[in-house]
């Protein structure tokens, strides 16, 4: 006969086992699908390149970390800041900051909007505001292609209302690719902000024009605090597809206007430079945490202050 | 116009009237489907007055109260405030704060600066808001929780914020939406009596929306009666209890038993004789028959004496239930032209009497206490 510890006991390492299988298939999909990938992408950055394509498997090196930031010149064999792949990383930061600062002033005017509409035309709203997804970002991004080329609408406009007398040059510059940036992920900025504002009780707002706040004064204090949490996600929505973004550069930024998505492509395809991509790939992971972090602690960090 | 009508009480005539409402009307939508949420509403709010707006819901009694919040704008008619028209105002130009019903405390302040908001508004210097918070959390008895979050702090607290929160700036009015529905019994007893105390202590004309008739009574100063967009009527607690202008606000205000009678007579300049289910009995008011001569009489449960025996005017009444309920039975009796009456008798130990259903009785109505109805009201209903 077992004691009533022991049985105990084996109850526990029962319930111990049926709680890890229960675990499975969720811990499963985390390795073969985030952790796996990524612990493959920092083995390769760390091998020999292949010579055509892949990596020598084995061969350890640092070659990809380091042309990262500084390449070797063909002819004289010195190092050289590899200035390019920098430049390019500065024009992903700075055009993700920039239209994520862009949808978040276009974004929360337009949630608000929507939010302080009757029910009924506010899922309408909703409705419009998710139609661009139904088509494929490729065929957008085209679509602004043709409205932005010296030929498109937007020339033919500004030279019949006499503003400009030859083409002006918009397809293949930052801008260009800042607006495909804006329009691709407005929603992503939308609808968190909305869903926060839908939330929050209108009796604040009436509270605050009570106790001799402006309107100006009643977003500041009382409607942007209250939907802070769309907001931040709002954000974080449109910055991290933003600064990895690949085809909208590819398609509006041309050649040249390349950001971090299109130079990590090319290592893996004509570059043949797989432990450079994988390198590249790891920065920009890097790139997008830190921002992450600092944002969050410093919105946070202010709540906090406001909370006492 | 009907407010108008109300005689002015002396002790209010000669005190500076803090809020005016002049004809007010107010609308949602137009054409067929506009609702007119008041209709043609004057009243007079004097200053450091507890007055109350009573009604069921949908009466307008919080339209008027967002009205003169600034919330709403009236679609007619003018508000003044100490004689000067506020009506085009927005809130935050009016010195009047509010308590909403769900407080509307801002979730992401603490009490302290809940209640420092609206002296932040107004430009005060951090040291004197300092001050006044401190004397406000003192007012409503929180200096312990300053720092609090208002997610931290019970519902009778919060109410508490919210009222420090309005009282803060020194408003010239107070609005108070319901601010009491929330709370459970026992807190909205206690509530009742602290509100009273700061109406008191801070010597602000308080305006009190409630539909809870007991609440009304036992707070105000004055009460206005409202009903579908209209003032029935204004006075103070006792004059509407014991001389309701109509059916409606004797029906809302405590309980009553209301009866048809026949006008038989003339006893004195405003009490006639009047006959009810068999009986004659002095009623008291204007005398408004409805054509045919028949008169509604108003008798509060508690003012009939019930008897064992026939005596002279009095009403025969069969008993149909008795209801304990503690401090009083209620009686359930049916009238000989078939109307229902509750009396309502003060239990005692030593005199208790149980009347099973069926013992035949007699109604004494007490003197002075049979009331007529007005007639110019009865449209009303």
């Amino acid at each position: 006969m077992s004691s009533i510890a022991e049985m105990a006991a084996t109850r526990r390492t029962a319930e111990g086992r049926r709680r890890w299988l229960l675990k499975a298939p969720a811990l499963a999909t985390i390795v073969i699908a985030s952790v796996g990938p990524l612990a493959v992408m920092l083995v390769y950055s760390v091998m020999a390149k292949g010579a055509f394509g892949g990596v020598a498997l084995g061969h350890f090196s640092l070659d990809g970390w380091t042309n990262v930031f500084v390449e070797r010149d063909p002819f004289d064999d010195t190092l050289v800041l590899a200035d390019a792949n920098l430049i390019i990383f500065w024009r992903s930061i700075k055009l993700a900051l920039v239209a994520t600062l862009a949808t978040l002033l276009i974004g929360f005017p337009t949630a608000y909007y929507i939010a302080t509409r009757p029910e009924q035309v506010r899922s309408q709203w909703m409705l419009l505001i998710t139609i661009p997804f139904w088509t494929n970002l490729l065929i957008r991004t085209f679509a602004i292609m043709g409205l932005l080329s010296n030929q498109g609408p937007v020339n033919n406009i500004l030279i019949w209302a006499g503003l400009i007398d030859k083409p002006m040059q918009m397809l293949f510059t930052d801008g260009a690719v800042l607006l495909g940036l804006v329009y691709v992920y407005l929603p992503l900025m939308v609808l968190p902000i909305y869903a926060s504002l839908e939330r929050m009780d209108f009796n604040l707002v009436e509270a605050g024009y009570d106790l001799y706040a402006t309107r100006s004064k009643v977003l500041w204090h009382i409607v942007i605090p209250s939907c802070k949490p769309g907001l931040i996600a709002g954000s974080i929505l449109v910055f991290i597809p933003a600064i990895g973004a690949y085809v909208t550069p590819r398609v509006l930024g041309g050649g040249k206007n390349m950001m971090m998505g299109n130079l990590i492509e090319l290592q893996f395809g004509q570059g043949r430079n797989w432990p450079l991509g994988a390198a590249l790939s790891i920065c920009l992971l890097v790139i997008v945490t830190v921002a992450l972090i600092i944002y969050i602690r410093g919105s946070s960090g202010k709540e906090n202050a406001h909370g006492g | 116009m009907l407010a108008l009508s109300q005689p002015i009480q002396p002790q209010t005539a000669d005190r500076r009237l803090a809020v005016q409402a002049i004809g007010l009307h107010k609308s949602y939508g137009t054409g067929a489907s506009a609702f007119l949420a008041l209709d043609d509403v004057s009243i007079d709010i004097a200053e450091n007055e507890f007055f109350t707006l009573l009604g069921p819901s949908g009466c307008g009694k919080t339209t008027l109260l967002r009205l003169i919040a600034g919330f709403n704008f009236p679609t007619n008619g003018q508000i003044l405030l100490r004689g000067k028209d506020i009506a085009a105002l927005p809130p935050f130009r009016r010195p009047i704060n509010t308590v909403f019903q769900n407080y509307a405390l801002f979730p992401h302040m603490s009490v302290a600066e809940n209640i420092g908001f609206g002296l932040k508004m107004l430009g005060w210097t951090k040291s004197r808001s300092v001050d006044r918070v401190a004397a406000m959390l003192k007012l409503v008895r929180m200096e312990t929780l300053a720092d609090r979050r208002t997610s931290e702090i019970s519902g009778g607290q919060q109410q508490r914020v919210a009222l420090a929160r309005a009282l803060a700036p020194q408003p010239e009015v107070l609005l108070l939406d319901e601010p009491l529905s929330a709370l459970d019994y026992k807190l909205r007893k206690e509530m009742q009596v602290e509100l009273k105390r700061l109406q008191t202590e801070t010597g602000i004309t308080f305006i009190f929306v409630t539909h809870d008739q007991e609440e009304a009574l036992a707070m105000s100063d004055r009460i206005a009666v409202m009903n579908r967009g209209r003032v029935l009527q204004v006075g103070r607690p006792r004059e509407i209890y014991n001389a309701p202008v109509d059916r409606f606000v004797a029906d809302f205000i405590g309980e009553s038993n209301i009866l048809s009678g026949r006008l038989v007579g003339q006893a004195a300049a405003d009490a006639h004789q009047v006959r009810i289910a068999g009986a004659v009995a002095t009623a008291y008011g204007k005398a408004g028959t409805s054509g045919d001569g028949t008169v509604q009489v108003l008798i509060r449960p508690e003012h009939v004496d019930v008897l064992d025996s026939p005596s002279s005017d009095c009403i025969p009444a069969v008993v149909e239930d008795e209801v304990f309920v503690g401090t009083d039975t209620r009686l359930q009796l049916r009238l000989n032209d078939g109307s229902t009456f509750t009396a309502r008798l003060t239990n005692s130990p030593e005199q208790e009497k149980i009347r099973t259903s069926g013992t035949q009785v007699w109604l004494r109505i007490h003197s002075h206490s049979a009331r007529l109805l007005g007639g110019d009201h009865v449209q009303h209903r």
